[in-house]
């Protein structure tokens, strides 16, 4: 390419081409990471968050932040380093629940009949802006890390608490006591996942009663610190332009 | 003034650089097929698709498989067959508006291979789990299965190896060896589809359920990671186009 000759023919036209750029990495960006952490997020967390009778206090509260902070981590990784856009981790959740929303409404209910408020997606937007404000205010990756996956964690439940407390009513079916969101598992039979796999409420934390989703939420938050850490290199390492020799 | 004229005639005919009917018939193309794919599944997942024995399963689909098969094989010859045999000899010779307008053709490649990762990764494995949640599989081939693995996947597959042919062949950028994070992006999410066969191998133990966060569905989680490879194709392209508008928006 000869240095005397310009791509474009004037600076209207690069501001315009600029433009159209920006509209297409932002495209590709949002469905590109939407496939990837979906599909990352199913398999590692998805069935707390397919069915209301999964979201417990327990194990919903402790996997899904844990498993949700890795593509948020990454994508920040890249956008605010390279490019100091402080929109990282709401762009990576965004994506998440866009794809999470149109399967649960067209597949869950459209194909297989489930209710939607039996199959909607967990809320993690507000845990999503804590951690793009928490990077925007502190510009380090070390505070976001350790404040940020500490509110990632910690926010998750009670961002949540508004839909799933009314399924955690208490109630009496044939003498025997369970909250709503169970009634609707035994009456929404999944065949290829029966009972005896659910996990939920398992072990002796439910000795500590009230306290379950706060002790969760802690532990939660605490390893989210860590994959955030880890995943906030992994961020680096996609980000990288290197080009390698054939081989 | 005729020097003008001459100016004003060569630009008009000159290629847009960007061509907007190949973006927005690539994207429908992705959204009507599937569109009716969904119809499909609907119309015939459960009047045909729940017991692979029957004869009805045969005609709506494993037919439905062997024509996406052959469908997949053929499309994948001819496009990246085109796309090598049309391949520029003499790339590092052409001009800045010409790299450019490839530029913009390489993005609109990239925008099919993000609809086609949005359906593949997203759309049709998750419904996979609604399906096998509710319904007991008696073989590989259920109906979203022949619709997920092996044909959702091989969609992205196929379009992710144009995208990345289309740069190799015709972009001075990727002349300089081959971009890490382009393969990471096309060859980790290509890698799901072999890893199919460790899933369905494992589903052989457990057949009756489906347990999504089960070990045996990692392989596709760390595979997916890979779509993220798509940050470095992101920052190799802003270089480059930094390179060709820099002086222009200084």
């Amino acid at each position: 390419m000869s240095a005397s000759q310009s791509a474009v023919r004037s600076r209207a036209e690069a501001v315009k081409v600029s433009r159209m750029f920006d509209w297409f990495i932002l495209w590709a960006v949002f469905w590109v990471v939407l496939g990837g952490y979906h599909i990352h997020y199913m398999l590692t967390g998805g069935d707390w968050d397919f069915w209301s009778d999964w979201k417990d206090r327990r194990l919903w509260v402790t996997v899904a932040p844990i498993v949700a902070i890795t593509f948020p981590a990454a994508v920040q990784a890249c956008l605010w380093y390279r490019y100091r856009l402080p929109f990282g981790a709401v762009v990576a959740v965004l994506g998440l629940l866009l794809g999470e929303w149109v399967n649960r409404y067209l597949n869950f209910w459209g194909w297989t009949y489930f209710p939607v408020n039996f199959v909607f997606p967990s809320q993690l937007l507000p845990s999503a802006i804590a951690l793009d404000v928490i990077l925007m205010l502190t510009g380090s990756m070390t505070a976001t890390a350790v404040l940020g996956g500490m509110a990632w964690g910690l926010l998750f439940y009670p961002s949540n608490w508004a839909v799933i407390g009314p399924l955690h009513v208490p109630v009496e079916y044939n003498g025997m006591v369970m909250t709503l969101a169970d009634l609707q598992g035994y009456h929404y039979v999944r065949t290829g996942t029966p009972e005896y796999i659910r996990m939920v409420e398992k072990g002796t934390l439910r000795t500590f009663g009230k306290d379950v989703a706060p002790v969760s939420a802690f532990f939660s938050a605490f390893v989210s610190i860590i994959i955030y850490f880890l995943w906030h290199f992994f961020g680096r390492w996609f980000s990288s332009t290197e080009f390698v020799k054939a081989a | 003034m005729a020097a003008t004229t001459e100016s004003v005639k060569t630009d008009a005919a000159e290629a847009p650089l960007l061509n907007k009917r190949n973006l927005i018939l690539g994207v429908l193309l992705y959204v009507v097929f599937y569109a009716w794919v969904r119809w499909y599944e609907g119309v015939y997942g459960w009047s045909a698709g729940l017991d692979s024995f029957a004869p009805e399963f045969e005609t709506y689909w494993m037919n439905f498989l062997y024509i996406e098969f052959v469908l997949e094989v053929t499309t994948a010859g001819i496009l990246w067959g085109y796309l090598w045999k049309t391949r520029d000899r003499k790339v590092m010779s052409i001009t800045p508006r010409e790299e450019l307008r490839r530029h913009t053709t390489h993005w609109v490649w990239l925008t099919c291979y993000a609809t086609a990762i949005y359906y593949g990764a997203s759309y049709f494995t998750e419904q996979d789990g609604t399906w096998h949640q509710t319904i007991v599989r008696d073989t590989d081939f259920t109906p979203s299965h022949i619709i997920e693995f092996y044909l959702s996947y091989p969609i992205y597959i196929i379009t992710g190896f144009a995208s990345f042919l289309y740069a190799k062949t015709r972009l001075p950028t990727y002349q300089q060896g081959l971009s890490l994070q382009y393969m990471v992006s096309v060859i980790g999410p290509f890698m799901i589809l072999p890893n199919v066969g460790l899933n369905e191998w494992g589903h052989t133990f457990w057949f009756m359920e489906e347990l999504f966060v089960a070990p045996l569905h990692y392989g596709f989680v760390f595979f997916g990671w890979a779509a993220l490879g798509i940050l470095g194709v992101v920052n190799t392209e802003v270089q480059a186009l930094t390179k060709l508008l820099k002086k222009d928006l200084a």
